[in-house]
């Protein structure tokens, strides 16, 4: 891992780090990535048979579409967490 | 009167509190006296709430009124992840800054019904990403039991709180070992429930998959009482279980495995091999059976974890963008903002972990390292199902080493990363595992036990480590 794919890997997480911090994290991903790399190992694992639905621990849960708190409960609360607000409005900059 | 807070527990404290021995005021008052005495060199609480005489009338009021119930006007500090409504909540990041909990979590809510009294909120690894409070924006916290050393983590502020006499029990997290690991740390009891046993409704997440609100407390009984009060069907939390798919068969046939080869592996402390060996022996004594078994896949639990985890941690990071709550730094653009309140608030270690989950999640690795994961997570949840159909529960220790000092490791974070070794399987099967303190070494610090067992067993962890306490 070089400097251009941590430099790539904080634009697409929308972080800003020095390059100083970039040099470190990309030397602190070569033993994480080795270490974690040992998963592969599961590939060649005999002996635990995924065959069932169950096997694989997933189910969808679902609830009925309905509005469950009255209208503007939270957002007098909301709003004061707001860095910049206007008129109730969240106060962002310019997008276009 | 004189309170001897080094001793009790939440029955001791009810018992004497029905009796009118003391009232709540003068128990509340005795832990707030040691904190204003010991807080500012250990660091556990980064606050103490302003409305403690409130609460204390009301539990006064439950006594007087005869609805007080083992928890009224119970002493609990709260993790500063977990939202008290109108308290701060900031995950001990910068980038929530004041950030104040619009909601009561699910836990909180509950504790409240029983009038419990809430400390306040006690310091953690910023976002929870850490073995030792040392990652909190807040400074780090310092181990009671011996202050040159960590408390663990990331629940290190709650259980330096306890283990301090700073409150009687406190409630933590976990996404992989935070409870347990600073629970062994600090010479305590921590459980880790049931995934979907305890809800997650008013936790900030840091892995949802893995994540679990649990107790750190002085002994099995207290851990037991905590937990039956949190636990429960939340409809605000999806991965909640219903109340009716709770109520399984118990059977208990007093057998524990050991997974061998699983305790073979490198960094183990040889201290802390030979009182496991020890405790194995006790457990024995005492009419268990502990037996060796071989397990293939367990073993890189903890490399699938560190997969999963930053995988989640990224997307769950996300949201933290300066623009709805918490800290902003303006910028010309709105990219700027993001991107400047992000560097900003984000700690060290928090952003590694975004970077390194976006990379695992990025096209072209997705496939050799999360699907690998979670194809390896449900093997190894599938192998431990298997193992339990002949054992109540598996033992190990809970960390393979002795609490450590402070700075230590961490400018190496794979071998922090390596104190959870032990923890990632219970958390990647969604099952029950508790630490329970198991002795002292020759340097005078706490050595832990884990026992781990199968889905909504906790009753399995009550059990024995009940059986266990009496024999250490």
């Amino acid at each position: 891992m070089n400097l251009e794919d941590i430099k790539k890997l904080a634009e697409l997480a929308r972080i800003d780090i020095t390059e100083e911090e970039m040099a470190e994290i990309a030397k602190s991903f070569g033993s994480i990535l080795e270490y974690v790399g040992q998963v592969q190992e599961i590939n060649k694992m005999q002996g635990v048979e995924m065959k069932n639905k169950e096997d694989f621990f997933l189910h969808n849960v679902m609830r009925d579409d309905v509005v469950t708190n009255e209208s503007g409960f939270y957002r007098e609360k909301v709003i004061s967490e707001m860095p910049e607000s206007e008129n109730e409005y969240l106060k962002v900059k310019q997008i276009l | 009167m004189q309170i001897d807070l080094k001793n009790l527990t939440i029955e001791k404290a009810h018992e004497s509190l029905t009796k009118g021995e003391f009232t709540v005021r003068e128990l509340v008052n005795a832990y707030l006296e040691v904190i204003k005495k010991k807080n500012g060199e250990i660091n556990a609480y980064l606050e103490i709430y302003n409305n403690i005489d409130e609460q204390i009338k009301k539990a006064e009021e439950m006594f007087k009124n005869e609805t007080a119930t083992i928890l009224t006007g119970i002493p609990i500090s709260v993790k500063d992840n977990i939202l008290v409504e109108g308290q701060i909540a900031s995950a001990s990041s910068k980038i929530l800054g004041n950030h104040r909990a619009v909601y009561d979590s699910f836990v909180i809510e509950k504790l409240k019904k029983h009038g419990v009294i809430f400390l306040g909120r006690t310091n953690m690894d910023e976002f929870a990403m850490g073995s030792s409070t040392q990652t909190s924006a807040y400074g780090v916290t310092r181990n009671p039991l011996d202050i040159t050393r960590v408390p663990g983590g990331s629940s290190g502020g709650p259980a330096a709180s306890v283990a301090g006499d700073m409150a009687l029990v406190a409630l933590g997290t976990e996404t992989c070992g935070s409870v347990r690991q600073p629970g062994a740390f600090c010479g305590l009891v921590g459980l880790k429930p049931t995934y979907g046993g305890v809800s997650r409704s008013g936790i900030i997440s840091m892995g949802s998959s893995l994540d679990q609100v649990g107790p750190l407390v002085k002994n099995v009984n207290d851990a037991e009482i905590l937990f039956n009060a949190i636990s429960g069907f939340d409809s605000k939390d999806s991965t909640s279980i219903p109340n009716e798919k709770r109520n399984i068969e118990k059977t208990f046939k007093k057998r524990i495995a050991v997974p061998r080869e699983f305790l073979n592996g490198e960094g183990i402390d040889k201290e802390v091999l030979e009182n496991f060996e020890e405790s194995c022996e006790k457990l024995r004594k005492a009419g268990y059976e502990v037996v060796d078994v071989s397990l293939s896949a367990i073993k890189l639990s903890l490399a699938v974890y560190y997969i999963i985890m930053p995988a989640e941690v990224s997307s769950n990071l996300a949201r933290y963008d300066g623009i709805r709550y918490g800290e902003q730094v303006k910028g010309d653009k709105l990219l700027d903002v993001y991107k400047k309140s992000r560097g900003n608030g984000f700690g060290k270690e928090s952003r590694r972990r975004i970077l390194l989950g976006t990379y695992i999640l990025s096209h072209g690795y997705y496939d050799a390292y999360y699907n690998t994961a979670i194809k390896a997570r449900n093997i190894i949840r599938k192998e431990l199902n298997d193992l339990f159909k002949n054992f109540d529960a598996f033992i190990t220790p809970t960390v393979p080493f002795l609490p450590f000092k402070l700075g230590e490791k961490l400018d190496d974070p794979l071998s922090m990363y390596l104190c959870d070794i032990f923890s990632a399987p219970a958390n990647l099967a969604d099952i029950p595992s508790i630490a329970i303190p198991s002795g002292k070494s020759k340097s005078n610090l706490p050595f832990s036990i884990q026992f781990t067992a199968p889905h909504l067993r906790e009753d399995i962890l009550f059990t024995i480590g009940k059986d266990f306490e009496k024999l250490v």
